[in-house]
């Protein structure tokens, strides 16, 4: 029971943070190596505006909200712009970079401080042999399930999302099409910033943010290329296959590994099915 | 074609950087401090220094030692060993100190004592301090902090004060410090005929949830946490959430009040959380703490005020006494020198003196167990101080 | 030096030329000529941080033959600097070998490791190579942990290392190491750039540009690659053995992810693809943060303390890496190639026949 319920809240943080890297790669082929980064200094915004606004939940998630969509659209629109068919690891670094600066604003901002987001994280619920879980744990679960559903929905049911769809297939034709290409990928980066925040306030209430916290970001890299670069289902896939084998590392071989084995478990998985569980075979990126 | 502006500019102002010099006055004490303000331990680091920069401040405007005032070179290592060089090689041929303090984690100390010892200038580190200081002590190099192998020892030491016997699990990540922490802890507790058992887990541990379920999985009577603030603040709520309602022990490594507050707080209120310390906490309302507050509430700190600062404090007692010893002027050699025979009156601060001597650059140390008080919201001793003295490192 | 955009090449035999022209030779010979007389004038610290410059320099090089010329995105530099580090010490410690043993051993060592690391290069590419090595980083530095808590004299410590020796000359202190390391990285340079002109670098710039055209061309895709892996890992194999004799004592709390990244921003900076990039990088991104810090030492003291400014310390780097890549993606290279062709066809702005090559 501890098992499960410790399995299914670490999936939902790393499924977060792999539909964001899922999202960027799928819209705008860019492999978002700053997504840990975005989501601490998601969670930072959190708490710094449910501070400000003397614990007001609302206020909190308006700030972290804002500080998304600006922060996507800025990105996009001053760096990742300019880098529209540039080879991948371009890409790749100039999101290292981002990730640095990021980092830097952590110590220039909140001065380094290690923070915990203290918003419900009394026991709601008791399991058997003493565990308990709090408001926020359920709260990520029920958030998970929402994000991913409104993202199907959105995805397939409304226009700006079939639009989203043609431009991840293919940029090019869409923007011939009448398809407002600048802004479909701002949107793309708006997403994947907000689910990157989420996961950052979820892991603040369960865990610390802090400088080191980042690295959470290759958790949710792997899940991402686990279950498929290109594929949100996989996200899913992916996110639980790594929090599970965290998990039993840490139970049955030893704790001091469980970062190591999921690099591992993704170098097995890459040299059987290189696309991952759910990506798509033509996205193989493999010699 | 652009103009190389931009890089070229960049350049000639690094260039000028680099070729002045700074210039000083010659009728003070010049020191150097080194510490990591910048990196991951920043928020351990820095109330450390502010510590420090508090007594100094008050101490001149005293009006200095022996009439002169000190001033003190600050410089970031970011918590990396060739910055801490760079810096402490900078502070001793440009700055032309006398010492050179503070200095962040051991392995950034290492290669400065190396370097600093063949520059003969004395060091003295006011953190986790490596072995360097204790007997038998190499030249050159001090330390009135706190020293991972001893730390584990002490704790060892004072488990009998919260449960007599049972099961012990210490807990850390896995880094040098952690583990030599742990080693020591261990030789101890066994020794005094608790059972042990441990569980490390890797630097970047993302949740802590597993790792506390599989210390839970243990049976502990009492779980030991080796490691900074944040993995506190994530370690104690992870095993109450896991069913552990047991006692749990804070190694203060840079662990502020502050951050086992936060902890309890988040474990809903608990009193069973026990802070090991070398030096007092905020909490203790002894004279010589209350001068410590005193001087923050009159200079300011960023950081809130903690043990940390008191740690810092304390070296700066240090400084004084050793600068006074040393007289006008004073050379490196005359305060190398100075510094062997300081003995500094740490009451209140701590459980006796700081007392170095030609053979021994530690000198004994004292420790506390303190308990977190649910009703009052403080920390309350649990222990007189445990003097550990005539240490000897490694143990076989 | 590098290959100048600028230049108009009438043959193909001429790309093989190293210092085209008469004046280039001259100044190669200036800037020798320099490096030799600076640490006679200069500060010891001074002399100390040129030291630290010409060891990243090794490491640097290495990275640019992998990345910058094969195209292979490599996280690992920091784990093979590690590799070398740690060769060192346990060859110190437990067999007692001398410096002339130990280096080339660690670069063996460094060499047999890339070799291994470089085989997933054989079926991925692009993020799925850069997440591979990223493995090995986490792989090779819990090792090092390990050992070092279980061997080292004292942990927390890290690990001694003596000043290296040869016969009764103890190389010691920052000149001499100075002159030393000067030495060793005129000579990697050369070794690059005559394996950047030659079938290897040609093999890799194909690679790098197209692989599968290079196959069509009969290059063997394996053969070049694992080759790039293995003087790549040598060379920062070398260095970490250096910079371990260097500083004397070995901890494993240096070879970061962090550090890695450092490495990929000096040659982002240099400029991808170009030899004096790897050192114009290398000598750049080592002296951003002391070049920062003697800066802040103009700001009045109440500035100074206090976190904030050394975020700004901390953020340099990346912020180097952005403008780089957006605004100069070709880096520092780029930079003293068109200050190269300012001063040839000074004082006009173009030469008589537009044939300048973009």
């Amino acid at each position: 029971m501890e098992f499960a319920a410790t399995v299914v809240i670490l999936t939902c943080t790393y499924a977060l943070l792999a539909a964001g890297v899922v999202i960027l790669y799928k819209a705008a082929r860019v492999v978002n190596f700053a997504h840990g980064e975005l989501a601490i200094v998601g969670g930072y915004v959190f708490y710094s505006a449910s501070v400000l606004g003397s614990d007001s939940l609302w206020l909190a998630i308006a700030g972290a909200l804002v500080f998304s969509i600006i922060m996507g659209v800025t990105i996009y629109m001053s760096m990742l712009r300019r880098l529209v068919g540039e080879p991948l690891h371009v890409t790749i670094l100039i999101t290292i970079g981002i990730g640095i600066v990021l980092k830097s604003a952590i110590l220039i901002i909140w001065r380094a401080e290690r923070l915990t987001i203290d918003v419900g994280v009394a026991p709601a619920l008791r399991l058997s042999g003493g565990a308990s879980l709090s408001y926020m744990d359920l709260a990520s679960v029920a958030v998970t399930v929402l994000f991913f559903l409104a993202l199907y929905l959105f995805l397939t049911f409304t226009r700006m999302g079939i639009q989203f769809r043609g431009t991840a297939e293919n940029a090019l034709l869409a923007s011939q099409r009448g398809v407002n290409v600048d802004f479909v990928l701002a949107l793309a980066w708006i997403i994947a910033v907000i689910a990157a925040s989420l996961s950052g306030v979820f892991f603040g209430s369960r865990a610390f943010l802090s400088t080191e916290s980042v690295t959470i970001g290759l958790a949710g890299l792997i899940a991402a290329l686990v279950g498929g670069l290109d594929s949100l289902r996989g996200a899913v896939a992916g996110a639980f296959i790594v929090a599970g084998t965290q998990y039993l590392t840490v139970r049955l071989i030893d704790p001091v590994l469980s970062e190591t084995v999921p690099f591992l478990l993704l170098l097995l998985v890459m040299s059987i099915r290189p696309w991952g569980l759910f990506g798509t075979l033509e996205e193989l990126d493999r010699v | 074609m652009r103009r190389p502006t931009l890089p070229t500019s960049a350049a000639v102002l690094i260039a000028c950087a680099f070729s002045s010099d700074q210039v000083n006055a010659q009728n003070s004490y010049v020191i150097g401090y080194i510490t990591d303000l910048s990196g991951p331990l920043a928020d351990s680091y820095t109330p450390t220094w502010e510590g420090f920069e508090l007594f100094i401040k008050s101490l001149n405007d005293r009006g200095g030692v022996n009439g002169k005032k000190v001033d003190v070179v600050l410089d970031d290592d970011g918590l990396k060993a060739d910055r801490a060089v760079a810096a402490a090689k900078k502070e001793a041929e440009r700055e032309n100190v006398i010492g050179i303090f503070g200095l962040s984690l051991s392995s950034t100390q290492a290669p400065v004592f190396v370097e600093m010892r063949k520059a003969g200038v004395p060091v003295v580190t006011t953190f986790s301090g490596i072995l360097d200081a204790l007997p038998p002590s190499k030249p050159f190099s001090y330390s009135t902090g706190v020293v991972f192998e001893v730390a584990g020892e002490a704790i060892g030491e004072l488990l009998p004060k919260i449960k007599p016997n049972g099961k012990v699990v210490g807990m850390t990540f896995d880094s040098v410090g952690g583990r030599a922490a742990i080693s020591h802890n261990k030789r101890m507790a066994e020794s005094l005929g608790y059972s042990w058992d441990e569980v490390l887990f890797p630097v970047t541990t993302s949740d802590f949830t597993p790792y506390a379920q599989a210390a839970v999985e243990k049976k502990p009577d009492i779980v030991v946490g080796h490691y900074g603030s944040g993995q506190n603040l994530g370690v104690i709520p992870a095993l109450r959430r896991s069913g552990y309602a047991g006692p749990y022990v804070v190694a203060s490594y840079g662990v502020t009040e502050d951050t086992v507050r936060q902890a309890a707080q988040r474990a809903g209120n608990d009193p069973n959380v026990y802070y090991v310390t070398r030096y007092s906490t905020v909490y203790d309302n002894t004279p010589a703490v209350m001068e410590v507050a005193a001087a923050q509430k009159k200079y300011g700190t960023s950081k809130p005020f903690s043990s940390m600062h008191i740690t810092g404090w304390v070296l700066g007692k240090f400084v004084e006494q050793a600068l006074t010893a040393c007289g006008w002027p004073c050379s490196r050699e005359k305060l190398d020198q100075s510094i062997q025979h300081v003995k500094v009156d740490a009451s209140g601060l701590t459980g006796g003196p700081i007392e170095m001597s030609p053979q021994d650059h530690y000198g004994p140390s004292f420790w506390r167990l303190y308990q977190w008080n649910e009703t009052a919201r403080r920390m309350e001793p649990k222990s007189d101080w445990l003097k550990k003295t005539g240490l000897k490192f490694p143990v076989q | 030096m590098s290959r100048n955009p600028y230049t108009l090449r009438t043959s193909y035999l001429e790309g093989n030329e190293v210092l085209r022209r008469p004046y280039q030779k001259v100044l190669v010979g200036l800037i020798l000529a320099v490096a030799l007389v600076v640490p006679t004038a200069a500060s010891t610290y001074f002399v100390h941080l040129l030291d630290l410059c010409l060891l990243s320099a090794i490491g640097a090089l290495g990275l640019m033959l992998l990345t910058g010329y094969c195209g292979q995105i490599s996280l690992g530099h920091a784990a093979f600097l590690a590799v070398g580090a740690y060769t060192t010490v346990i060859l110190n410690t437990h067999v007692g070998a001398p410096f002339t043993i130990v280096v080339p051993a660690a670069a063996l060592f460094g060499g047999l490791l890339g070799f291994i690391v470089g085989l997933p290069s054989l079926r991925f590419r692009g993020v799925y190579l850069a997440i591979s090595t990223l493995a090995m980083h986490y792989a090779i530095i819990f090792l090092a942990t390990k050992y070092q808590a279980e061997f080292g004299p004292s942990a927390t410590a890290g690990m001694t290392i003596p000043d290296p020796s040869f016969g009764s000359f103890v190389l010691s202190g920052d000149r001499p190491w100075y002159y030393f390391l000067l030495a060793v990285v005129t000579l990697t340079t050369v070794g690059c750039m005559n394996l950047v002109r030659t079938r290897p670098g040609r093999a890799w710039m194909a690679i790098r540009d197209r692989d599968i055209a290079a196959q069509a061309l009969g290059i063997n895709l394996a053969r070049y690659k694992l080759l790039a892996f293995v003087i790549s890992s040598m060379l920062a194999s070398i260095s970490g053995s250096l910079l371990a004799y260097f500083s004397n004592v070995v901890t494993v709390e240096k070879y970061t992810l962090d550090l890695a990244i450092v490495y990929l921003a000096m040659i982002i900076v240099g400029g991808m693809g170009s030899i004096l990039g790897a050192l114009l990088g290398a000598i750049f991104i080592t002296l951003l943060p002391f070049g920062i810090d003697a800066l802040f030492g103009y700001l009045p003291r109440s500035w100074r303390f206090g976190s904030t400014l050394f975020g700004v310390q901390a953020g340099a780097v990346g912020i180097c890496i952005i403008f780089f890549l957006l605004f100069e993606p070709k880096g520092l290279a780029e930079i003293w190639c068109r200050l190269e062709t300012y001063f040839e066809r000074w004082p006009f702005r173009y030469r008589p026949l537009d044939t300048a090559r973009r």
